[in-house]
This record gives structure tokens, C-alpha cells and sequence, in this order.
């Protein structure tokens, strides 16, 4: 999923980005929700934005969008400038948008809220998209699940057959399975061509669909990286619950790190091969193992300290 | 480009018909009740003197026109209908702002002002539905009493009434994208258009005061004129008209200008 990576290391030039972010800052009384964010999206890649609640992933988009204004520095959006508000209300024409919060007309059923945004933008796309995703279309939109109004959500986001999607927690209200078709559905539009900014505070996600990914923490950018980079950096949560004692020589190995082992519980972070570390703990009278995804704070904690200037 | 103007007229017209059967079922009672005050107007009439029946906006009270233009239109119109468009308007923005509809709109290819325009457009759904069910209750009403009323100076008091109904839409408008709640920008709309028909009519039974009316819409909008004069004050009309433009325009300004 990320073997087109390597070629876009180089620093791409201006005419060929999807998005570009230069130096873009939004100030909101003493609070830098964006604070001289620059980075670029190339054409026809996935790139996550990661970062955990609150960091000023929403506002980026929203700046983007030409929502908001920025206080200083300026981004480019399909070749438009997001200070000048005639060229980016022409440039959305090619945008798709799937917000976090998802403001539909409530009374309207879900195929009435379609026929507008058709109205609005076009809709060669629809029919195959409802095939993928499925929400109730004859019911009234008040009656939707999270999940069902994710699904709309996403139908609007890409009936138009747009060049450029930007999906703010798209997978949040959607169930493990619906998740994994979102993630199928986002590669198949990757592969024709489609750039997705793809905004997660889920690492393991990002993980699995991004081609390269830009970490904010507290309105900045504290790295810009391939996905191959990230994994190195990337470890599992782990808690073992044994059924003795262990000796902690032999137990903790060198890809385990921040090992805490009290009594009968070891808990630390594992950077290795999760297979590697089964068969280390088949070893052991294990009763309980959990394997789970880092916080995304603990993985800045160690990757980035605690000081984001370390790294820009 | 109209997606907007269509969706909002349909989300109109439910509010639309609510008010519509409410001001018809309120005219059709005042009506009933006319025959019954028309011995007495007469007498009020010959009683109180004339310059305070004419500081009250009361003329001919005995007839079908002075009991239309005194009584149904400077209630049912100026003030029901006007606080039901200042109220209205008054959440066309703030509302999709805060429910993050207009997010949705706006990141498709369309322009704050258009969406502005698009939306204080579907006016037209109140306008319509109103002027025509009251301009028909009125009329059949009237026949009914056994009375008869000038046909063309009943459509002149609707028609004459939109620029009244437009400006007070534009006083909600503008509430609606400079206040972020919806409730606080429908509440002060209401409230405004309710405190200007309440100095209008205050400021003329006070001669001193009468200039102080001349800032409020309803004193260029003349009922009574209309229906027992038949006079039609156009250049009132036009100016409430220009207000009404200058309002949006104000609006979409600082619409254009501000954050989502």
C-alpha cells in the first residue's frame, strides 16, 4: 500500500501539489491552533494527519476549505489560493469534504439530502457508491445511527467524482467491518488516481491506509514522514498477566521498552514483530495477554519528547 | 445553482402553512366580529374628536376599509407576518453555522454570497402563500358580510406590504450571521421588529414625539392610506425596498468576511 513512498521524497515543486500548507497559522486569542503548519500533498496519495483530539487537525481543514481565515501564512488547494475566495469556491467544485461533525438537513430522508448535494455538485458517482455504502435512503436522517450517517456522509463526500477528498475521522460511528471496506474503498480511489487527506487520531489506521502521514500536536507539525518510517517508530501496547513470578533478565527483550513488572503483571511498550512476541511468550505460563494500539501521546512520548520543537 | 434556494424554500413551507391557516382562521374571526363593532365605531367615531382618531391610525372604523386597514392589517400583518419574517431570517444562517450545515454547502462550489442570497430568496415561499390565502380569505369574507371592498386597493395593500415584510427579514438576516446563537438572533430579531411596532404606534399618539416613528419600517407602510384613500404610496415602498437591500447587503458583507 505504500511502495509509490519512495518516489515522492524529494521536495515536489508547487505547481504539481494537491495541497500545499505554507506557514499556515490560526490564532485564537493566546491559542495557536495552527502555528506555522507547512507541508505538502502530492497527487493521487493517501496522507494521514494524525494527532490526538484537540492538536488543530479540524482547523487545518477548515482553513482549507476557506472556513476559516488564517492569521498569517497561506495554503494552496488544487492550484487555488484559500485567501483568494473566487478561485478556491472554484477549485471545490473538485473537492469532496467529509467532516466530523456531519450537518444534514434532519427532516430530509437520506436519498432527499443526496438530491441536494447532487443539485449542488453532480452525481455520476451515486449509484456505485450505494452499493459499497449502504444508509437507510427512505428514512428521515433523524432516525440515523452514527454509522448510517458516516455512510451518507461518505457517499456525499465522493459522488461528484472529485480529484481531491478530505475526510476529517472518517471511520469514527463506523463498525471494524464497514471500517475495512472504507479502508478497501480509499486504496481502489487511491490506485485511479483520487488524493485523499485522510485526518485520524488513530495511529494504527493511519498505519494501515496511509501512504505518508504528518504529525500535529498542539497546532504543530511535529513530523512529516512515510508510513515505513512511522512503523519503525510505531510499538504495541502490551499487558501480560502471568501465572508465577518471571525473572525480568530473561524476560524483557530489547524491542521492549518502558517495561513495567509488578508481580504478576508485566506491562510494556513492544517496537518488534508482533509474532515475535508471542513466540517469546509462549515461553511463559501467560493466563492473559493484551495487545492493543499505543495512545497517541505515549507514542509522542517517546518518539518526539515532550518538547515538539525537537523535531519540525 | 438554485439547490439551495429549492431545499430552503421546501424547509419553508411547512412553517409556511402553519402560519398561513393561523392569520387566515385570526382574519376570518375578525371579520365575524365586525357587524357587531360597527354600530359601536360609529359611535366612538362621533364621540372622540378627529385628530385623535387619525393619531390613532383610526379612519371610517364603521366601514369594511377602515375596519381592514385599522384593525386586521396593522395586527395580522404588520406585526404577526413581520415577526414571523424577522424570526424566520433570523435563523437561515446562525442555524446551518451552528449545526455545521453550512460546512457541508460550503465545501461545494458556491459562494457565501450566493448561499445569502439563495436563502433570504426562498422568502418568496411566505410571501406567496400569505398574500394569496389572506388577499382570498379577505375577499370572500368581505362578499360574505354582504359588503364590498375595492379589489385592486386590497392587492395594493398586500403588494405594498412585501417591502414591509423584506425589511423586517433583512433586520433578521443580519441577526443571523452576526450573533452565533440561533436562539439569541431569532430572539433579538423578534424583539426588535415587536419594540419598532411598539414605538411606531406609541410615537403618533404623542405629537412631540412623531419624528421619533420615522425610524421605524411600519411608518412607511399606511393600511388605512391604501384601502380608504387608495392612496399608494410607492416612494414609501421603494424606500423600504432599498432598506431591505441595503440590510442584505450589510449581511452578506460581513457574512463573507467572517469565520465558520
Amino acid at each position: 500500500m505504500s511502495g509509490q513512498t519512495a518516489a515522492r521524497e524529494a521536495e515536489p515543486t508547487a505547481d504539481t501539489a494537491t495541497i500545499r500548507l505554507d506557514g499556515l497559522t490560526k490564532q485564537y486569542g493566546d491559542v495557536m491552533a495552527n502555528d506555522a503548519v507547512s507541508f505538502a500533498v502530492e497527487p493521487g496519495e493517501i496522507f494521514g494527519y494524525l494527532g490526538p483530539n484537540g492538536a488543530g487537525k479540524t482547523t487545518t481543514i477548515r482553513l482549507l476549505l476557506g472556513l476559516l481565515k488564517p492569521t498569517s501564512g497561506t495554503a494552496t488547494v488544487l492550484g487555488a489560493d484559500i485567501r483568494d475566495r473566487r478561485a478556491l469556491t472554484r477549485a471545490k467544485a473538485n473537492v469532496g469534504y467529509l467532516p466530523d461533525t456531519l450537518g444534514f438537513e434532519e427532516r430530509l430522508t437520506g436519498r432527499q439530502v443526496l438530491e441536494y448535494f447532487a443539485r449542488l455538485r453532480g452525481d455520476e458517482r451515486r449509484d456505485e457508491l450505494l452499493e459499497l455504502f449502504r444508509p437507510p435512503l427512505d428514512k428521515p436522517v433523524e432516525t440515523y445511527s452514527h454509522g448510517n450517517r458516516r455512510m451518507l456522509g461518505i457517499v456525499q463526500a465522493f459522488m461528484h467524482d472529485p480529484d481531491l477528498v478530505i475526510m476529517d475521522e472518517p471511520t469514527s460511528g463506523l463498525d471494524p467491518l464497514k471500517q475495512d471496506r472504507l479502508h478497501r474503498f480509499l486504496e481502489d480511489e487511491r490506485d485511479a488516481g483520487t488524493t485523499i487527506f485522510f485526518s485520524s487520531h488513530v495511529l494504527s489506521e493511519v498505519q494501515r491506509v496511509c501512504d505518508r502521514v504528518g504529525i500535529i500536536r498542539d497546532g504543530e507539525l511535529v513530523a512529516l514522514e512515510t508510513i515505513e518510517e512511522l512503523l519503525e517508530r510505531g510499538g504495541k501496547d502490551v499487558r501480560v498477566q502471568l501465572a508465577g513470578p518471571v525473572d525480568p533478565d530473561q524476560f524483557v527483550t530489547t524491542e521492549m521498552i518502558d517495561v513495567e513488572l509488578v508481580d504478576r503483571t508485566a506491562r510494556f511498550t513492544y517496537t518488534g514483530e508482533s509474532i515475535e512476541l508471542l513466540e517469546h511468550l509462549v515461553q511463559y505460563d501467560v493466563t492473559d495477554v493484551d495487545i492493543g494500539d499505543p495512545q497517541l501521546d505515549e507514542v509522542f512520548k517517546h518518539y518526539y519528547g515532550t518538547d515538539s520543537q525537537e523535531i519540525g | 445553482m438554485t439547490a439551495i434556494l429549492r431545499t430552503e424554500s421546501g424547509r419553508l413551507l411547512r412553517g409556511t402553512l402553519t402560519l398561513t391557516g393561523l392569520l387566515v382562521v385570526l382574519s376570518a374571526f375578525f371579520l365575524v366580529v365586525f357587524p357587531s363593532i360597527q354600530e359601536e365605531a360609529a359611535l366612538f367615531e362621533e364621540v372622540y374628536p378627529e385628530y385623535i382618531l387619525a393619531l390613532l391610525g383610526v379612519e371610517e372604523l364603521h366601514t369594511i376599509e377602515g375596519f381592514l386597514g385599522g384593525y386586521i392589517f396593522p395586527f395580522v400583518w404588520v406585526l404577526l407576518a413581520g415577526i414571523y419574517f424577522a424570526y424566520v431570517s433570523a435563523g437561515m444562517i446562525s442555524r446551518d453555522v451552528r449545526t455545521r450545515r453550512m460546512d457541508l454547502t460550503l465545501s461545494s462550489a458556491v459562494s457565501r454570497e450566493s448561499v445569502v442570497l439563495q436563502k433570504i430568496g426562498a422568502l418568496w415561499v411566505p410571501l406567496v402563500a400569505l398574500s394569496l390565502a389572506l388577499l382570498g380569505t379577505l375577499l370572500l369574507g368581505v362578499s360574505l358580510l354582504g359588503e364590498s371592498v375595492n379589489p385592486i386597493a386590497l392587492a395594493m395593500v398586500h403588494l405594498l406590504g412585501v417591502p414591509y415584510l423584506l425589511v423586517c427579514a433583512g433586520i433578521g438576516l443580519v441577526f443571523s450571521v452576526v450573533l452565533d446563537r440561533v436562539e439569541t438572533a431569532q430572539a433579538a430579531a423578534l424583539g426588535l421588529v415587536f419594540v419598532l411596532w411598539l414605538v411606531d404606534g406609541l410615537a403618533q399618539l404623542n405629537p412631540d414625539f412623531e419624528w421619533v416613528g420615522t425610524v421605524t419600517p411600519s411608518r412607511y407602510y399606511d393600511p388605512t392610506a391604501i384601502l380608504v384613500h387608495e392612496e399608494y404610496a410607492l416612494l414609501d415602498a421603494g424606500l423600504l425596498l432599498a432598506v431591505f437591500l441595503v440590510l442584505v447587503g450589510l449581511a452578506t458583507a460581513y457574512f463573507v468576511r467572517r469565520d465558520l
